[in-house]
């Protein structure tokens, strides 16, 4: 216990942290888990949960979105902020100002921006006029329908607000890779599409990682972003657990699903650490 | 050889091209948003929307400044996202400060511990404190919803503030004793004052986060809303107009302060940042 004395101050000034953190963040979720696997009623041990929302139509399809959600957005984004990165690491006119402008997405909450996104998708919406002045639709396409046009919607969506944050992180990588490096290639007379292939996105590997985990947590997680553009028609994991139990009362589902939901992040990061190898997560 | 360089070609010729249409794809839909809170209804509630504005009108705006609809929702998200920060900051300074002189066997596993609290689904975690909140009568209280809201923004703060004091040299403490102070008096009066930069930093966008959140804030409010509620409850009935206006409501905070904090926006530095 001297090692208690020694460090009391150091104690006191960590315990509300950590107190807090365990009280308000992993007793919750250890009690969310327990509590998909009681009965509503007796509170006896049951799998009767996972049952009753694997039955349902709804379940299924927002596991399906959930996952298909977070694949496709995190894709888009990406290979699009890889290559606005790449853009922004040259020199030229107006860099300042693209670089700038990454601050507006960053600078609209997450509602809003779904707020902003109903006019550009609504059936006589922004997008719709866009297209059909291009003359490329005649009739407006309902992009709230369901299916993957409301996934691709949301996944636009999210894509807009986040990827300038993904922008951010993979410029700083580029910033850290080596001018002689780039030199030595071009002497050796590498195409530009060796470069990237060669050089640019192994150095880059470390800081994809970590904005690949980054957004894949947020993307499993989703959830004002669709109930704010895609209502109930697409539901996904998160928007499901909310409706189990705001709409039917029913904590011990919604627990379910939050239980399900955390279960495929954790696969989703153990598989991508494993595969994609086992750098450190640097900040 | 590089003649035959089609790669270097391609991004040579269209990366102005793209560069541009990225910008515009930033700004765009704030325009729009902005557009909507300021058009008439002929303008936005037909088959085919204008793409400039008409005829500005403040209609929208006089209408929701004069409900009175505007003020209960703006004072609970400020007062909410005051008290949130003034916690957060109390209590995660101390604790970075500490986490910051670990060993780095200890700190590494613990500052990760930290950022891996985002991995649990937030609608997993505001259920059992909703259920809990009802039975304490914390629903539609300030209190209940500063307490959800330090859930996010402590490990978020403290990874912030990790980084801070991890800049201040551990020699000036050192000095600081060797004068005569104390532990505690050389935190207070050498370490914190050095720190307060980043302080202010990592409370600004605690403020923010907490000001903008909408998921915890759903699930521990039935009558008292706060300013995301608000737009959220315009966008479900309907109201394109009213949503606009309290969206653009907002958004301005967010945005003269994100413009203010650019230089802290770094991919590195917010990796510990929940959604903004």
């Amino acid at each position: 216990m001297t090692w208690l004395k020694k460090y009391r101050l150091e104690a006191l000034l960590l315990a509300p942290l950590l107190l807090y953190i365990l009280g308000f963040t992993v007793y919750p979720i250890f009690q969310t888990i327990t509590m998909s696997f009681l009965d509503r009623f007796t509170g006896a041990l049951t799998l009767a949960n996972y049952r009753e929302i694997i039955g349902k139509v709804e379940f299924k399809s927002a596991l399906f979105n959930t996952v298909a959600f977070a694949l496709l957005s995190l894709t888009l984004e990406m290979v699009t902020a890889i290559v606005i990165a790449l853009i922004l690491k040259r020199r030229f006119f107006g860099r300042g100002f693209l670089r700038a402008m990454l601050m507006v997405p960053m600078g609209v909450p997450t509602l809003v921006s779904g707020v902003a996104m109903t006019y550009i998708f609504s059936i006589h919406g922004y997008l719709n006029e866009l297209l059909y002045r291009l003359n490329i639709i005649e009739l407006p396409v309902d992009w709230a329908s369901g299916g993957l046009r409301t996934l691709m919607m949301v996944s636009l969506a999210d894509m807009w607000k986040v990827t300038p944050m993904v922008i951010l992180i993979l410029l700083a990588g580029l910033e850290s890779i080596q001018d002689e490096v780039y030199e030595a290639a071009s002497i050796d007379g590498a195409t530009a599409w060796q470069t990237f292939r060669n050089i640019t996105l192994p150095l880059l590997k470390p800081y994809i990682t970590m904005a690949i985990i980054l957004r894949a947590i947020d993307a499993f997680r989703v959830f004002e972003l669709v109930l704010v553009l895609a209502g109930r028609a697409t539901p996904v994991l998160s928007t499901f657990a909310y409706d189990e139990y705001n709409n039917y009362g029913n904590a011990y589902t919604s627990a379910a699903a939050s239980t399900i939901l955390l279960v495929i992040i954790m696969i989703f990061i153990y598989g991508y650490l494993k595969v994609g190898g086992s750098e450190e997560v640097s900040g | 050889m590089r003649g035959r360089d089609l790669s270097r070609k391609i991004s040579d010729s269209l990366y102005l091209p793209v560069a541009l249409l990225a910008a515009m794809a930033m700004v765009i839909p704030v325009y729009i948003l902005f557009k909507v809170s300021v058009s008439t209804p002929g303008e936005i509630l037909t088959a085919h929307p204008s793409f400039l504005i008409r005829d500005f009108t403040l209609e929208h705006w006089v209408k929701v400044l004069k409900s009175g609809n505007l003020k209960a929702p703006f004072v609970k998200s400020f007062a909410v996202a005051t008290l949130t920060t003034v916690a957060a900051v109390l209590i995660a300074s101390p604790a970075a400060y500490v986490i910051a002189r670990m060993p780095r066997k200890i700190k590494y596993p613990l500052v990760l511990s930290l950022f891996l609290t985002r991995m649990f689904p937030e609608v997993g975690i505001a259920l059992p404190i909703s259920v809990q909140f009802i039975k304490m009568n914390l629903i539609d209280t300030y209190l209940g919803l500063v307490l959800a809201h330090l859930i996010l923004n402590l490990p978020f703060a403290a990874w912030i503030l990790v980084g801070t004091f991890e800049t201040i040299p551990k020699d000036l403490e050192e000095a600081a004793m060797v004068d005569g102070a104390g532990k505690v008096e050389s935190l207070i009066k050498v370490i914190m004052p050095l720190a307060l930069p980043g302080i202010a930093v990592a409370a600004i966008f605690v403020w923010l986060n907490s000001w903008n959140e909408f998921t915890y804030a759903l699930y521990l409010t039935v009558s008292q809303r706060t300013l995301p509620l608000q737009t959220y409850y315009y966008v479900v009935r309907g109201g394109w107009f009213d949503a606009a206006t309290y969206a653009t409501i907002l958004t301005i905070p967010v945005m003269v302060v994100t413009f203010f904090l650019q230089r802290y926006m770094k991919g590195g530095y917010l990796s510990g940042a929940v959604k903004g």
